[in-house]
């Protein structure tokens, strides 16, 4: 025995080492009560510690702490990051490197001279047909996805036949890489794509049309393609909200012969309200920030994410000052983001009312 | 990986103590190197006679060129760069290099890379420094598919034809053949540097200053605009792209969708690999009033001030660039060399497929053609600023192409654009 403990701490300072851990434990502590109690305070001891100096309504936030900081770490600095970028000025990503710039890269961005070199400024140009084109979009992107997830999660939410491969078949997209679908509707939708040659093998085109390319099938093509991708996450959400009402209600409604349209109306869209805001806000937010889709498709317009990714300069070709622009570009885009969200939730609030 | 570096390690110690009192120190060097074809890999088979030589070793990292173009400049910004790395942007990335004059021979160095030197040089001619080592001249030029014009029966222009007469001639093929477009061209404005100054555009005033949108320009860009409605170039090159997006037109070349493509002297061996269906050759830069334009260019190894083995970088710049090895590196590798001396006596490529030996001449007689007729090129090619240049032109001459905008607000937008990109 004792030559085996000698042994033991001859070999290594461990053994040592946690005896005095335990030691220290004992001696802060002091525990009470069972013995098993007792060895689970002593070996725990600094979580026994953190608990007592923070007490029972401290000790939730501790433990939040490395969560907290790798947030912080990957969320907020590169919000500061950014907001950084838009007040100095250089092609530099170095902050040693940048001096400031005050509201120059707004102006930059906005004014309808170049402030550097006194003739017409560009930017405010790209910058607006960027938001134009974002804006119609959004516009006729929004409303067809929800007015179409609501109907298939509807239809989809009734008794019918293989209703589970059904609701596969609608989210399977969600789970392809945006990349993925990109390229996979840019193999339908090129010039030797398949859309263009069956059409012509039906005779309904002589010439291949260019989806893509011409400008006024473009936006068309992008709507309908990121809607197809993002459907059926909205369908699920809602599909959830439907599965939440009360089943009761309706065999009321049912038993007071209430027609079909009129349990929509009335039973199902106002309980679904909530859900629908959820719905509307997030895809709003997400149809804003379109960009994986649209730029693996290569479609003839700018986005606004594609317009901030290509102006910082971070990829190609490094400009001038176009790091800062880019920077104040995204920081107007998120501005308008929130007030639009805060719009949207104040409205429902009072519509509830 | 570990156990990689460890035994470098070992070798570069044995090394050591086996050159004795010779050496100082033995350094390790990283070096980022990106390859069109097999340029790293010939790289990698001389680090072993420069570790002999000198007793540094190298640890080579290589990447896709999207590495090089997007992420080196920043790696340089912050202190996480390489020591060597093989760049393109060569005036571009001057305020980083480190100056290799302390550490070589600088009258060899004039004797065999003078012409190419100033390309690194900071603007203003006060700058005298050495930066680097082009490892290959590329010029730009047009391939065509030989087997296209004997299908169609349409006479190959020859030496000293204008693009016009190329361009009436890729048409005939096209309506005879009934391909995708006539010719292509590579969605960046470096690709159509070359013909616009062969329809006259000089890209610079008298002062030295850069005037994009000149007389000759606006020609070359109503022509270009033009080769699109026609149908000569296809709407899957230039149209297809947005904003400064890059877009390679060698898969349409490749598949045989079109007859010619405008691309440079860097796809040589890709082509030479890759095209088995069809016969292809490199053909003379088509010609204009203003002369026979290519743009010049190349990659080139350099090592940069944040490096803390400068003289082991230097050393291992140098010791590629003797005559001996730069050599080896063009014949191993298929490339025209920048070495005077080498230019001077003539490369043996006699390793080289028959269509590559022809193609290589071909370039090499572009770049020396466009020396003589249209000197802007390289007075283009040495412009610290020109790949922002590159970037801004694509985007406005698209929507020029589309019909968003006209031809005249696409040029002065252009002009517009460039003052505000290149402001400092």
């Amino acid at each position: 025995m004792h030559d085996a403990l000698v042994a033991a701490f001859a070999g290594s300072s461990w053994p040592l080492a946690l005896l005095i851990y335990l030691q220290i434990g004992w001696a802060i502590l002091r525990p009470t009560g069972p013995f098993w109690g007792r060895l689970a305070t002593v070996v725990g001891w600094p979580v026994e510690m953190v608990q007592r100096l923070s007490g029972a309504t401290g000790l939730p936030y501790i433990f939040l702490i490395p969560n907290m900081i790798v947030f912080g770490l990957f969320t907020f600095a590169p919000l500061f990051i950014n907001m950084g970028f838009s007040v100095t000025e250089g092609q530099s990503i170095n902050f040693a490197d940048r001096a400031w710039a005050g509201d120059d890269n707004l102006q930059r961005l906005l004014s309808e001279t170049q402030i550097d070199t006194g003739g017409e400024n560009r930017e405010d140009d790209k910058f607006m047909a960027a938001v134009y084109d974002t804006a119609i979009f959004v516009i006729f992107q929004v409303p067809i996805m929800i007015v179409v997830a609501l109907m298939t999660a509807l239809a989809l939410n009734r008794d019918i036949k293989g209703r589970g491969l059904w609701r596969a078949v609608f989210f399977y997209p969600v789970m392809l890489s945006p990349v993925v679908v990109g390229f996979l509707w840019t193999l339908i939708l090129k010039r030797q794509g398949a859309l263009s040659q069956t059409l012509i093998n039906w005779g309904w085109i002589s010439e291949p049309i260019q989806w893509l390319t011409d400008p006024s099938w473009t936006m068309f093509w992008s709507v309908f393609v990121y809607t197809w991708a993002h459907l059926g996450f909205y369908m699920l959400i809602l599909l959830a909200g439907l599965q939440a009402i009360p089943r009761d209600v309706y065999e009321a409604a049912e038993m007071d012969g209430t027609p079909a349209w009129r349990q929509l109306t009335r039973i199902t869209i106002p309980l679904l309200a909530p859900t629908l805001l959820v719905v509307t806000v997030l895809s709003l937010i997400k149809a804003v920030q379109a960009f994986e889709e649209l730029y693996a498709m290569s479609v003839r317009w700018i986005s606004l994410v594609s317009y901030i990714f290509d102006t910082s300069g971070l990829r190609g070709q490094p400009t001038a000052n176009g790091l800062g622009i880019a920077a104040t570009a995204s920081l107007l885009v998120a501005v308008v983001l929130i007030i639009l969200s805060l719009l949207q939730v104040y409205l429902s609030s009072r519509a509830n009312k | 990986m570990k156990g990689a570096f460890k035994t470098t390690k070992t070798v570069a110690l044995a090394t050591t103590i086996l050159a004795g009192a010779s050496v100082a120190q033995a350094d390790e060097i990283t070096f980022l190197c990106y390859q069109d074809g097999n340029e790293c890999d010939v790289i990698g088979e001389m680090i072993p006679a420069f570790t002999e030589a000198t007793g540094h070793t190298v640890k080579m990292d290589t990447v896709g060129y999207d590495v090089i173009r997007d992420q080196l400049e920043n790696q340089l910004q912050t202190d996480a760069a390489p020591d060597v790395a093989r760049v393109t942007n060569l005036g571009g990335l001057n305020q980083y290099y480190l100056d290799l004059a302390p550490y070589v021979d600088t009258a060899a160095w004039e004797a065999n890379y003078g012409a190419t030197l100033p390309w690194f040089r900071a603007p203003g001619g006060e700058d005298k420094g050495v930066y680097g080592w082009m490892t290959q001249l590329t010029v730009t030029g047009p391939y065509v598919n030989v087997s296209l014009f004997d299908d169609a029966g349409v006479d190959m222009p020859g030496e000293g034809a204008t693009w016009d007469d190329w361009a009436a001639a890729l048409m005939e093929i096209k309506d005879a053949t009934g391909i995708l477009g006539g010719l292509a061209i590579d969605r960046t404005a470096h690709r159509i540097a070359g013909p616009a100054f062969s329809y006259g555009a000089k890209f610079f005033d008298d002062a030295g200053n850069p005037i994009l949108v000149d007389d000759g320009f606006r020609k070359f860009a109503e022509t270009f605009v033009g080769w699109h409605k026609s149908g000569l170039m296809p709407a899957e090159g230039w149209p297809a792209g947005s904003g400064t997006q890059y877009r390679n037109a060698a898969p349409l070349f490749q598949s045989g969708d079109v007859a010619m493509h405008m691309s440079g002297s860097w796809m040589i061996n890709n082509y030479a690999a890759n095209i088995t269906d069809f016969d292809w050759k490199a053909v003379p830069a088509p010609c204009g009033d203003g002369g026979c334009g290519a743009m010049p260019g190349g990659a080139a190894l350099t090592a940069f001030k944040s490096t803390k083995s400068p003289e082991a970088a230097a050393a291992f710049i140098d010791f590629m660039a003797s005559t001996e090895n730069a050599e080896k590196f063009a014949v191993e590798t298929n490339n025209i060399s920048a070495n005077q001396a080498l230019q001077a006596s003539g490369i043996d490529y006699a390793k080289a497929d028959p269509a590559v030996a022809a193609a290589l001449s071909t370039f090499a007689s572009n770049a020396g053609k466009a020396a003589e007729t249209t000197p802007q090129a390289y007075t283009f090619q040495g412009y610290n600023k020109n790949f922002v240049i590159y970037g801004v032109i694509p985007d406005y001459l698209t929507q020029a192409i589309t019909g968003e905008i006209t031809l005249d607000e696409a040029l002065a937008a252009i002009d517009a654009d460039v003052a505000a990109k290149i402001a400092e």
